[in-house]
């Protein structure tokens, strides 16, 4: 299987996982966005609200990395330069969710 | 051949129809949406620093500007939800149909502002 095709199939598999997750947040993010500290702290340290997000910014990133990384592909033309963005947005794709899942995990009541 | 992929012509040169619209919103939003949720992780780092702090985002999103981005939040996930469901259609071989495609497209546009108005308007004005 050539890498384009695995990229296209992760892509396909992520945005399916991450549909219901994006419903999921936006149900819950308009009922919150407007609450005082304690209420978004009581939602975010809550199970399995904690689980679930987590679960939507990984597979956000990774679904965006993979998506953004295809226009890159489609209007890039110079290949050191769509080298150098890929690894930036790929650097940036990971970094992003991992300090805030470390920091999720230590938020507490 | 240097360069093996050749480059997308670039939107200018289209002439517009749906199925092109919502090709490139559907880029848009998907860029747009990582942009804010890069921000709401900015938010969950802020309720470590406490109460003090918060407030400030408490009262931003009281204001009408801070609900005004709040519905554009809730549009733009809506569209990219709606047009990633045409998208696995199209993967599982349905809706290629010319006629079918602009009706999709419609749904996309449309649908996503149903949404928009069933999610943000309960919350947001009732």
């Amino acid at each position: 299987m050539i890498n384009a095709t695995k990229k296209w199939i992760f892509l396909k598999i992520s945005s399916a996982i991450l549909v219901p997750l994006m419903v999921w947040f936006l149900f819950n993010l308009v009922s919150f966005y407007d609450k005082d500290y304690n209420e978004v702290l009581l939602f975010f340290t809550n199970q399995p609200t904690k689980f679930l997000f987590s679960l939507f910014i990984i597979f956000a990133y990774f679904y965006s990395a993979l998506s953004i990384s295809e226009v890159f592909e489609d209007y890039i033309e110079h290949e050191k330069l769509k080298n150098i963005a890929n690894k930036l947005l790929y650097l940036f794709a990971i970094i992003i969710p991992l300090s805030t899942l470390l920091l999720l995990y230590k938020l507490s009541i | 051949m240097k360069d093996k992929n050749p480059l997308s012509p670039h939107i200018q040169i289209y002439n517009w129809h749906i199925s092109s619209l919502i090709s490139i919103s559907h880029r848009i939003t998907g860029i747009i949406n990582i942009i804010i949720i890069t921000l709401i992780c900015f938010w969950v780092a802020l309720l470590l620093l406490g109460n003090t702090n918060y407030e400030l985002i408490q009262k931003f999103f009281e204001t009408y500007f801070g609900k005004f981005v709040i519905v554009g939040i809730v549009w733009s996930f809506s569209f990219q939800i709606l047009s990633e469901i045409r998208h696995i259609f199209w993967d599982l071989g349905f809706g290629f149909e010319l006629k079918t495609s602009n009706i999709t497209g419609l749904l996309v546009i449309f649908g996503s502002l149903v949404l928009t108005i069933l999610i943000a308007g309960k919350n947001l004005f009732l």
